[in-house]
């Protein structure tokens, strides 16, 4: 590398029967080192990567800071809010409010339902979601394209169009008069037998709603039941954008490898379940990871199928505790900062979740090929 | 005989030809969601538009009565009530506003986090955060989040000027400056400063169109940009030359899904101001009858929208 063993001619060594090593002639580093880093390209490469780097950076604060902010005024006691000194980081640290959010709001209980009724909810979504999907992908049958027109249908009603017919139709739940009729003529529906669900009673409180037979049908509000038909149904919240972001994802698998399968006998149901469901674990994941999330934080469903104050659910837990209660000039502050409180442990799950799984929530999408036709 | 009948009933099954036999699948795939749709949707989306056009009176004993009103409701809603038409207004123009925001921020971060560089990994975790975290209940928590603009505030809201300017990132004076010498007009400099005091939002609206924008650059053959870069093409020639025209399928799906996400939150003022008449009203139905004519307008626009945006897609299809 030093200047002085430079040869004006490329030497040609041979160091075995079929290699050979060629010493170019090379400058020296100096000038090397200029020519790469005292050029227009590398001074215009530098500046672009600045400029991203500070776009990305107040980008992401501009993100987090929300989180910030909440996480910051969470470990505040009232008086900080009155001093104006105290901005980000508390004077006086106090756990005061996350301890009176677990004990008063029912925390655990909340946690546990809304546990129950997301993971069943979001397993059920994503595999009924696959499967619509898949057949809306890889077969081509009269009606095809009508039933891909109804699901983008669906996702294009907003449901707060439905909400009253919503609430109505699963409080008095019945499909085509069938209950109403098996009722009438006075035959017991089996599943109806609430000692069938014995074991899941203590995780679904009102399960004895479904003795309150109505004339009309069954009373399904105050139950997870409605929510359950629709992810049974794919109708739940987006899932219409999950069934349209799986086919995309599925038209992209080769043909080749079902048409493989079907050659070695194996059918449509099997080879779907052994062979595509697996190559679409990191899709799965993501769309599991929307409806798991979404159903979270969701207000809207829980809000108009539980009407009564006996399930907790995580959005119910959003209030201010009565033993915080208090009247002072930093009243506002405080409360708001109780709301957060709240909305931070609603999140803390979905925070920990989306450690775990955000590669795949990339991943995944990034492998979808996804193609607008 | 019968048995004669038997053994043929099944072979005729299994020489249904292969067309048939993979439409039958299909049918069996697609089943829940058919069944559903017919069964519970479409009696739900029925019932909803006729109870738009009815009253309806909760009797004592659990069951409900239906009292016909003819287009009482949506009288009501466009002629007698006040705010619905205003509120209405103000809801679509947002809506119109927002939509190449919201567009253009998410493609322009989506070929940002496209680009090779450290950290990549992080900055697109730390994006798609909203996506899953700032929906549903924490809308509503931070839609009275006093708390945020306080700590925000640098100089403080007891600093005797009684109003506090920091919370705002850029004032329209300095925009207005920056636009001086370009001849734009006073509309796009309220646009821009507007936008940028938005940022906030539109950064929490665009978590899914940045991963469909990203899905879409991922999808660009690398083989086309090296071909055009042996050429000469200077990044920003390679952008609208080959990135946009690429995307745009994407910019149309995009649009598109900005429309229904925009006004289907809970955040968007007419779904609040109809969310708050389904509340208020006993056994009054306006809250259906808003829902519809508002649905029927966003329908019009999406309409529009993905005219205009197909107009100009560009289909990269030589098969």
């Amino acid at each position: 590398m030093n200047a002085q063993n430079i040869e004006k001619k490329p030497t040609v060594r041979k160091e075995s029967k079929n290699k050979i090593k060629v010493d170019f002639d090379r400058s020296p580093l100096k000038e090397r080192l200029k020519a790469k880093f005292l050029s227009l390209f590398f001074l215009k490469k530098v500046i672009w990567y600045i400029i991203r780097l500070v776009l990305l950076i107040g980008i992401s604060y501009i993100v987090l800071f929300p989180f910030f902010t909440k996480i910051a005024g969470s470990f505040m006691a009232p008086e900080d809010f009155v001093d104006v000194t105290v901005r980000l980081i508390p004077k006086h640290f106090s756990l005061d409010m996350y301890k009176a959010i677990w004990t008063e709001q029912n925390y655990l209980q909340a946690f546990t339902n809304t546990l129950f009724l997301s993971v069943s909810t979001a397993l059920i979504q994503t595999f009924v979601c696959c499967f619509v999907a898949y057949g809306l992908a890889k077969f081509k049958f009269k009606g095809n394209k009508f039933v891909f027109l109804a699901v983008i249908f669906s996702l294009v009603i907003p449901h707060q169009t439905l909400q009253l017919s919503l609430f109505m139709n699963f409080r008095y739940f019945d499909i085509l008069g069938i209950f109403g009729f098996l009722d009438g003529g006075g035959i017991k529906i089996p599943f109806t037998d609430i000692t069938l669900l014995e074991g899941v009673v203590d995780i679904i409180p009102e399960i004895e709603a479904f003795e309150k037979w109505t004339a009309q049908g069954l009373t399904l509000t105050n139950t997870y039941w409605p929510l359950i038909i629709m992810s049974i149904c794919g109708l739940a919240f987006k899932n219409g954008l999950y069934i349209f972001m799986l086919r995309q994802f599925f038209r992209g698998v080769p043909d080749e490898l079902e048409e493989s399968a079907y050659i070695d006998g194996s059918g449509t149901i099997h080879t779907f379940l052994t062979i595509i469901l697996p190559l679409s674990v990191p899709m799965m994941i993501t769309v599991f990871l929307f409806a798991f999330s979404w159903q979270w934080t969701d207000d809207f469903y829980t809000g108009l199928f539980f009407t009564t104050t006996k399930t907790v659910l995580m959005p119910k837990i959003v209030g201010i505790p009565t033993s915080l209660t208090n009247d002072y000039a930093g009243q506002n502050l405080y409360y708001s900062a109780i709301r957060n409180t709240c909305g931070i442990m609603i999140i803390a799950p979905l925070i920990v979740m989306y450690l775990f799984c955000q590669k795949y929530l990339v991943q995944g999408i990034e492998r979808s090929g996804l193609t607008a036709d | 005989m019968t048995t004669d009948v038997k053994i043929k009933a099944p072979k005729r099954k299994k020489n249904a030809s292969l067309d048939k036999r993979k439409a039958r699948a299909g049918w069996i795939f697609v089943m829940p969601f058919v069944l559903g749709f017919i069964l519970v949707y479409l009696p739900v989306v029925y019932d909803s538009i006729r109870y738009s056009f009815y009253t309806i009176k909760v009797l004592a004993g659990g069951g409900f009565e239906l009292i016909p009103a003819g287009w009482n409701n949506y009288h009501e809603a466009l002629f007698v009530n006040p705010d619905f038409v205003e509120t209405l207004v103000t809801g679509i123009w947002d809506m119109i506003l927002d939509i190449p925001m919201i567009l253009i921020f998410s493609l322009f971060m989506a070929v940002l986090l496209n680009q090779k560089m450290a950290g990549r990994a992080v900055f697109r975790a730390i994006l798609f955060i909203p996506v899953i975290l700032s929906t549903g209940i924490m809308e509503s928590i931070e839609s009275q989040n006093v708390l945020s603009d306080y700590m925000e505030d640098a100089s403080g809201i007891e600093d005797g000027s009684g109003q506090s300017t920091a919370s705002e990132i850029v004032s329209a004076m300095d925009v207005e400056q920056m636009f001086q010498g370009m001849a734009v007009g006073q509309g796009l400099v309220d646009y821009v400063v507007v936008a940028i005091n938005n940022i906030y939002d539109i950064v929490n609206r665009s978590g899914v169109q940045m991963l469909i924008f990203l899905a879409g650059l991922q999808s660009i053959s690398p083989a086309i940009y090296e071909s055009v870069q042996i050429d000469g093409a200077t990044s920003w020639e390679t952008f609208w030359k080959i990135t946009f025209p690429m995307i745009s399928p994407m910019i149309l799906v995009n649009a598109v899904y900005t429309v229904i996400d925009s006004f289907t939150t809970d955040s968007n003022v007419v779904m609040k101001f109809i969310s708050n008449t389904y509340q208020e009203a006993n056994g009054n139905v306006l809250s259906s009858a808003m829902a519809w004519m508002y649905f029927l307008i966003v329908l019009a626009i999406i309409a529009v929208v993905a005219g205009v945006c197909s107009a100009f897609v560009f289909y990269q299809r030589r098969d």
